[in-house]
């Protein structure tokens, strides 16, 4: 097993206040990396220290094996990674193409080479339509493929992306989503990625739930899903007194809302049990499959719970 | 290398876009420009009608002396207006997608300095092509060979110092609102510091010296040296020398500091010296910054 992203006991203090506290992670070449969080966990600091824009202020980091600050300029790290930004940074002014092609020659790379990177992302985000165009009158979607794709002029092997969907409509989202997924699967690049949007962290290969610039929870999504998500079934009786009643007999807890009666489920097939047993009384029934939301704000409140009982 | 002319070409494309930014680095020259028009060039002849009369050689004087004023201002408001492109790109953070690819603060910061410099080069050079066009058309005579190729080297002198100059003011500031009073008072300024707004003997003693202190007021006086070199001496033929004296005094072609009458040299130093001087003062203060 290779490692891409080598993180051991990383903090970042600013100032008095500590932004990043003691993680310690590792990203697996070639995978999908998702880091979870609500706003100001320590997941845009902790991107920008891997991108080398921050100085940590302990700990070891190892980037497609080189040791981040073992040089000045990290030239060796720079070269390996394409970083897309939360905002739009290329100039408004300059056409796609321009801005593009400006970029790369910051890498370093021959005429040729430019070139010919410049082909593949040019294919690979579609950007025949827009690369005559000034950047700067473009939608949120189109700009957003120009910004992955000077990200990838130089053909790094690990992509970062801070939020890269965050204020994007759904139709932009998911384009972005399926580009960064298509990438990651057809150039078996590694992909890191910050987002709060649950339903895309369930498609990574790992995830990392921040907190407070601690790590609260990591693992897949499946086994995140599986510690804290549960399936479960909404039901509406013909009549709720009798309903109530045969909650009850079977000792079965629920919650109730507007007449809508919740249970818990180990697995989905149990509510063919429970429907068989009660089908003269119920009405309607929906099976309530556990998100990637509902990890989230267990653990969210999880920690919540464990930080009150400590104050 | 390849990456610094890269970004020098960036930076070029994005200022030369930006025409807003064109047109209001431009602004304190259309100001001088309009007040010559208004004022500045009849009160001049009218103040030299009392001690000679007036030759069409006079006209062609008065207009040289608003052209070397007019190109010494232009190399520091388009430097200047250059670095909008640095502090824009700091508050918007397109500093750091730069420094993501494997480049160092220090040649970044260098790229804005060249681009200064050409934008400098490129503006003062058109202006002086205009310049001559107008002095033509105005019934003068153009600059000898000689004198050209002096007032391109001075051109040059001025537009290095206002670069350094205008990176000196511009590490001081990081947000672009900041940026843009800093142009303001620039703008305003320069044109009293170089005596092009008001000419140097209608001001106050201090003011005077302060004038005389101050550096890129030396490049216009080079500039009015070179270009009013030969039209002086048709204008004054048979004038005492002590009013020739005096004119040149007062209109800033000759500094008078603390009765002593400053050299061309003198002046060629304190302007390279400035330089060396901002320059290593830039340094220290881009290391600080950055830190």
């Amino acid at each position: 097993m290779t490692f891409a992203i080598k993180v051991e006991n990383l903090s970042k203090q600013y100032g008095e206040h500590p932004a990043v506290k003691d993680i310690s992670f590792t990203v697996e070449q070639g995978t999908l990396f998702a880091f979870l969080g609500e706003n100001g966990a320590g997941k845009t600091t902790t991107i920008e220290i891997l991108c080398t824009l921050v100085r940590k202020s302990s700990g070891k980091v190892t980037i497609n094996g080189f040791t981040l600050d073992a040089s000045n300029d990290n030239a060796d790290i720079r070269k390996s990674i394409g970083v897309v930004f939360q905002q739009s940074l290329l100039d408004e002014r300059l056409t796609v193409r321009e801005n593009i092609l400006h970029r790369g020659k910051t890498y370093g790379l021959s005429k040729t080479q430019l070139a010919e990177n410049y082909q593949f992302v040019s294919t690979y985000l579609h950007l025949d339509d827009i690369e005559n165009q000034k950047y700067g009158i473009l939608s949120g979607g189109q700009k957003r493929r120009a910004d992955i794709a000077r990200a990838l002029i130089h053909r790094p092997n690990i992509l970062f992306l801070d939020e890269p969907t965050t204020g994007l409509d759904p139709q932009t989202r998911q384009f972005v989503w399926q580009t960064i997924k298509q990438l990651q699967h057809e150039t078996n690049m590694t992909v890191f990625l910050t987002t709060h949007y649950m339903e895309e962290a369930a498609v990574a290969h790992q995830v990392i739930v921040l907190k407070q610039g601690k790590i609260v929870a990591q693992g897949t999504p499946d086994a995140l899903k599986t510690k804290y998500a549960y399936d479960s079934m909404a039901l509406v009786f013909h009549n709720p007194i009798e309903g109530i009643k045969w909650l009850e007999e079977n000792t079965i807890s629920y919650a109730e809302r507007q007449g809508i009666y919740t249970i818990r489920l180990t697995s989905t097939l149990q509510a063919l049990t429970f429907l068989k047993k009660a089908e003269p009384l119920i009405a309607s029934f929906e099976v309530i499959k556990g998100s990637m939301d509902d990890v989230f704000l267990h653990i969210m409140a999880e920690e919540r719970s464990r930080n009150g009982s400590l104050n | 290398m390849v990456a610094l002319i890269s970004l020098v070409q960036r930076n070029n494309k994005v200022f030369r876009r930006d025409k807003t930014q064109v047109f209001f680095s431009l602004l304190s020259v259309i100001i001088v420009i309009v007040l010559y028009a208004v004022f500045l060039q009849k009160m001049q002849i009218d103040a030299i009608e009392r001690i000679t009369k007036a030759t069409p050689e006079l006209i062609t004087m008065v207009n040289e002396w608003l052209v070397a004023g007019l190109l010494s201002m232009i190399a520091v408001s388009t430097t200047l207006g250059a670095y909008g492109i640095a502090v824009k790109d700091q508050e918007s953070k397109a500093q750091a997608d730069f420094l993501t690819a494997p480049l160092s603060r220090a040649t970044i910061q260098l790229s804005y300095v060249l681009n200064a410099f050409i934008i400098g080069c490129i503006f003062s050079f058109i202006a002086l092509i205009g310049c001559e066009i107008f002095i033509v058309a105005t019934g003068g005579k153009l600059l000898s060979i000689g004198d050209f190729v002096q007032v391109l080297g001075i051109l040059l002198l001025s537009v290095l110092l206002a670069s350094v100059f205008n990176l000196f003011l511009s590490l001081f500031v990081s947000t672009q609102n900041a940026f843009s009073t800093l142009g303001t008072i620039v703008g305003t300024v320069l044109g009293f510091l170089c005596g092009v707004y008001v000419p140097l003997g209608a001001l106050p003693g201090f003011a005077q010296n302060l004038i005389m202190y101050f550096p890129i007021s030396h490049t216009t006086l080079l500039l009015r040296n070179a270009f009013m070199d030969s039209s002086i001496g048709d204008v004054f033929n048979g004038v005492p020398a002590s009013y020739v004296e005096d004119y040149k005094i007062n209109y800033g072609i000759v500094y008078d500091l603390h009765g002593k009458i400053l050299s061309t040299s003198t002046s060629l130093i304190i302007i390279v010296c400035t330089i060396v001087i901002l320059a290593l003062a830039s340094i220290i203060l881009f290391k600080r910054k950055y830190k």
